[in-house]
């Protein structure tokens, strides 16, 4: 509209044609992206909404109102994997803010083979997590596998690591943890690297001891690198899928079962209303769970 | 064959408006200097004229062509930036002839230009290096390499010195003079340095908040400045300016006088002027001299002895404190009396809404 | 005492971690030397015979050599991603970064949600038979590109904004338009975390399990990621060939990580910090 009149004004007063000179950055640089993104996952995204709400045969869809929903939180087995989520998810983000930060120290102070160290650790985020799973279902056979015989050697006889329903999920954390602590750890380390050293100089003029400076300068101004680690690994934790499903497809029983892999059973059971639910469920627990924390974390960095 | 006219031109960020209705008219082949302080709207209106910023309203017409909705690239304009600005990926020879090559001039062509280019500015031995092996003076230098293989009708230049160091500043100046006279094209200027503006240009504008406060020569300026801000500005060091009162008038002789400064006559245009009027009083450290019946007391508060000039900080009576530049060493004590006087024909006065009285 | 620390500390750590993170690795590559019978024991014990070239073959030429149309797909997937990728997300970076606009809130929105839910999957997968693209591997190669699209952005945005805006301006005067300025001035410029871009997305895309097996089923177009899923019942009792086939796809990141190590580390950090 606006446009329009700068152009008739000016051709009345013999402007040169194309009145109005055009954005060297121009919005259609948007465009092939928005359309990727917006019909792949924007308009999926939108339609669950929807399809959440029917009986679907992708052919047809009646709508049931909240009856998946209903279904979702009253099966028992859909319930475990709702809980079991929440579980893998805060396991999984503890141990790796904890052993993170252990290893970054580690791996910041002046040990020898430091970069050995960080390589071993880091590497394991690069392998292929089916093929981390398979391995890892092999050395936690409960008879054959290699942890349990060699815990025998120590005289401890091992758990059945993923045949027993209390350890599954668990395991399967653990390995979680294993193969992503070496991110935890890179995250860490450029956190460490950019606190200026001023800070421990003047804690050692004050008299503060190793265990002080820790807690007193280093836990403080490694926050922001803590909050990231934490959302990460959390969001990460809650949409966990590939690692369960080539260790456990979520046995013994709906032992290890999460969300995701509820999901994907229901998908290929046919219940595709009842899938989509699963999806709806998880992006509102992801919502209810990481937009809070994600505040709370911020807050916490801008008080500083 | 291209000057430059604007005529009321205006820019506006949302409601805020920065350049106020510009009117200018630049020749063909002047040397044009923008000067003011930092956010007086210099930058943005050397901007308008290379289409990188938008012109809200007036017109800009370069050569006979209205440009206000031109590509940058029609204009016929070249510019040279603050901070050169040089493509780092990119050898100095392809630096120089990227635009060419967007313009899809012939090979053998653009070599021939770029070669060119490189031999007026003696930098032939640089065309193979990347901007990242050349000091601040070379890659100035390529720069305005750049500028000079497009041929442009006006050559705009924002603030191409300041990155520079204070000796190299004074060398590329003179470059740029050079550059000027051999090549004859309409320059347009852009700086905050005065000494730059009092060098190099042909004409200097002066710019306030967005309004052009005097457009003359560097002398013009100097001796007969338009108002307080371009009297202020202007000079170095700055004119002393002095709070007075008008005791008469008779026809174009004002007499003033004010605490500091026993009672002087100032030819001056005078209309309106009436006795009581409260008026500033201008005058040039440079014009202050000592002298037994001068009309201006004080105590030597600061000598700056710089051998061939002695600067003199004076305190007067009234608190003002006064800048007075000597001929020669003096050896002057602190503390000490001083009278000082001057050639009422070097003084200006200016009414109370900042305008200079010059008499007509 | 001081000096003794950092060494018995060091022997230590270079003991444990040995133990949980080069074992396991030693286990494939030991399982992938032995023969049948003795891979079938499950031992961390030394290869009795060396069967290495043997298992490659038969991995390699079983269900009619589905292993090597799995590379050339996966391949195709990765480079085709990440090209696509590379490209879009600098343009929206370098408009995000470049333009203030009123829309550019809305886009960071979009970016933080990408990075956040999870995809909706079976309206996916029906819009995608709606447009044809299910099964089809250009239709995954776009499920890749949505899914990573925020990251890879993020990534860029904050680079570009450490470029002077007066290259682009000289480039304008120079008479570039828009497209000469992004990828004659821009593009290039960009190279460093180009490169951190390709290696970070091409790991995640070669790795990825989870959207081929949603969008891409049926045996003819497997990734290698679906071909060692579906290897792992098939082999159920050939373990010397499923942790030969683990070995195999191990290969294409260790080459990466060894080359580009730091670009790697470089590039997770400073997205994750930013997102």
């Amino acid at each position: 509209m606006t446009a329009l009149t700068v152009t008739e004004s000016a051709t009345r007063k013999g402007h040169p044609a194309g009145a109005r000179r055009r954005s060297p950055y121009p919005a259609w640089f948007f465009l092939p992206a928005a359309i990727i993104y917006g019909v792949l996952f924007l308009a999926p995204t939108f339609a669950s909404l929807y399809f959440s709400l029917t009986r679907w045969t992708l052919f047809n869809s009646v709508f049931i109102g909240l009856e998946n929903f209903v279904q979702f939180f009253r099966e028992p087995f859909l319930v475990q994997g709702l809980v079991n989520t929440v579980i893998y998810a805060v396991i999984t983000s503890g141990l790796k803010v904890m052993l993170g930060m252990l290893l970054a120290l580690l791996l910041t102070s002046n040990i020898i083979a430091r970069g050995y160290l960080r390589s071993v650790v880091f590497f394991p985020v690069l392998v292929s997590t089916v093929g981390v799973g398979i391995t890892f279902t092999v050395l936690m056979h409960p008879t054959q596998g290699m942890i349990n015989e060699g815990l025998a050697l120590l005289g401890i006889d091992g758990p059945g690591w993923l045949t027993d329903p209390r350890l599954a999920l668990i395991s399967v954390a653990l390995v979680d943890v294993w193969k992503g602590v070496g991110l935890a750890t890179v995250i860490y380390i450029a956190g460490l690297v950019a606190i200026p050293k001023d800070y421990y100089e003047a804690a050692r003029i004050d008299g503060a001891t190793r265990w002080q400076n820790f807690w007193y300068v280093t836990l403080p101004l490694s926050r922001p690198a803590t909050a990231t680690v934490i959302i990460l690994s959390f969001i990460g934790g809650l949409r966990t899928f590939d690692l369960i499903w080539a260790m456990t497809r979520g046995g013994p029983g709906f032992a290890s079962d999460t969300v995701a892999s509820v999901i994907y059973k229901q998908y290929q059971a046919g219940f595709y209303g009842l899938s989509t639910a699963g999806n709806v469920v998880l992006f509102v627990l992801i919502a209810v769970l990481v937009v809070p924390l994600t505040m709370f974390l911020n807050r916490k960095q801008g008080h500083e | 064959m291209a000057g430059l006219d604007l005529k009321d031109l205006r820019k506006n960020y949302g409601t805020v408006e920065v350049i106020k209705g510009v009117d200018l008219s630049i020749d063909h082949g002047e040397f044009v200097v923008f000067v003011g302080p930092s956010g007086c709207g210099k930058s943005t209106l050397l901007r308008m004229i290379a289409g990188l910023e938008e012109i809200t309203g007036g017109e800009l017409w370069i050569g006979d062509r209205l440009c206000n909705t031109v590509e940058p690239r029609d204009r016929g304009i070249a510019m040279v930036f603050q901070n050169y600005a040089l493509y780092p990926h990119m050898t100095v020879y392809d630096n120089v002839g990227f635009g060419l090559k967007l313009a899809k001039t012939p090979k053998a062509e653009r070599d021939r230009r770029i070669r060119e280019a490189a031999r007026i500015l003696q930098m032939e031995h640089l065309l193979q290096r990347k901007p990242s092996q050349l000091s601040g003076g070379q890659r100035q230098r390529v720069a305005i390499g750049r500028a000079i293989v497009r041929q442009p009708e006006v050559f705009l230049f924002d603030e191409p010195l300041s990155n520079l160091d204070a000796a190299l500043r004074v060398e590329t100046r003179m470059e740029i003079a050079k550059l000027h006279q051999d090549l004859g094209t309409t320059m347009v200027y852009v700086t905050h340095d005065q000494v730059e503006a009092m060098t190099l240009a042909d004409k200097i504008v002066v710019l306030d908040r967005g309004v052009v406060q005097q457009v003359g020569s560097p002398i013009e300026l100097y001796q007969r400045p338009a108002n307080l801000f371009v009297a202020g500005f202007i000079g170095s060091p700055k004119m002393n300016l002095l709070p007075a009162t008008v005791d008469a008038v008779e026809g174009d002789i004002v007499r003033v006088s004010s605490r500091d400064l026993a009672a002087t006559a100032i030819r001056a245009r005078s209309d309106g002027l009436k006795k009581g009027d409260s008026i500033t009083l201008g005058v040039r450290p440079h014009a202050l001299v000592p002298n037994q019946n001068g009309n201006v007391v004080g105590q030597v508060a600061l000598v700056e002895r710089l051998g061939n000039e002695t600067n003199v900080s004076v305190r007067l009576p009234g608190g003002t404190p006064l800048m007075v530049v000597l001929d020669g060493d003096r050896a002057l004590r602190l503390g000490e009396s001083i009278i000082l006087g001057f050639d009422p024909a070097q003084a200006l006065l200016f009414d109370q809404s900042g305008v200079a009285r010059e008499p007509l | 005492m001081s000096k003794a620390g950092p060494i018995v500390g060091g022997i230590a750590a270079i003991v444990i971690s040995a133990l949980v993170f080069l074992v396991p690795f030693a286990f494939i590559i030991l399982t992938a030397f032995k023969d049948r019978a003795q891979a079938a024991a499950l031992d961390f014990t030394w290869p009795a015979s060396f069967n290495l070239w043997t298992n490659l073959v038969e991995v390699v030429t079983t269900r009619n050599w589905m292993l090597v149309t799995a590379f050339i797909n996966s391949t195709i997937l990765t480079v085709s991603s990440v090209t696509l990728l590379v490209v879009f997300a600098a343009m929206v970076g370098f408009i995000l970064a470049r333009r203030k606009s009123r829309w550019n809130p809305l886009v960071e929105f979009l970016i933080l949600a990408g990075l956040m839910i999870p995809p909706a999957v079976v309206p996916t997968i029906w819009l995608m038979q709606g447009l044809g693209l299910f099964g089809k591997l250009h239709g995954l190669v776009l499920i890749e590109v949505a899914y990573n699209l925020p990251f890879s952005i993020i990534l860029y945005r904050a680079f570009i904004a450490t470029i002077p805006r007066e290259l682009d301006e000289a480039a304008i005067i120079d008479g570039a338009r828009p497209l000469d300025v992004f990828f004659r001035v821009i593009l290039p410029l960009l190279w460093p975390v180009t490169v951190t871009n390709i290696v970070v997305q091409s790991v995640g895309i070669f790795n990825d399990f989870t959207n081929p097996l949603y969008y891409l089923p049926g045996n003819q177009n497997a990734t290698v990621q679906l071909t060692l899923y579906n290897f792992q019942s098939q082999f159920n009792t050939s373990y010397n060939l499923l942790f030969t086939n683990i070995l195999l796809i191990t290969i294409p990141p260790l080459i990466v990580f060894l080359f580009f190590n730091r670009q790697i580390v470089a590039g997770m950090t400073a997205g994750a910090v930013k997102g």
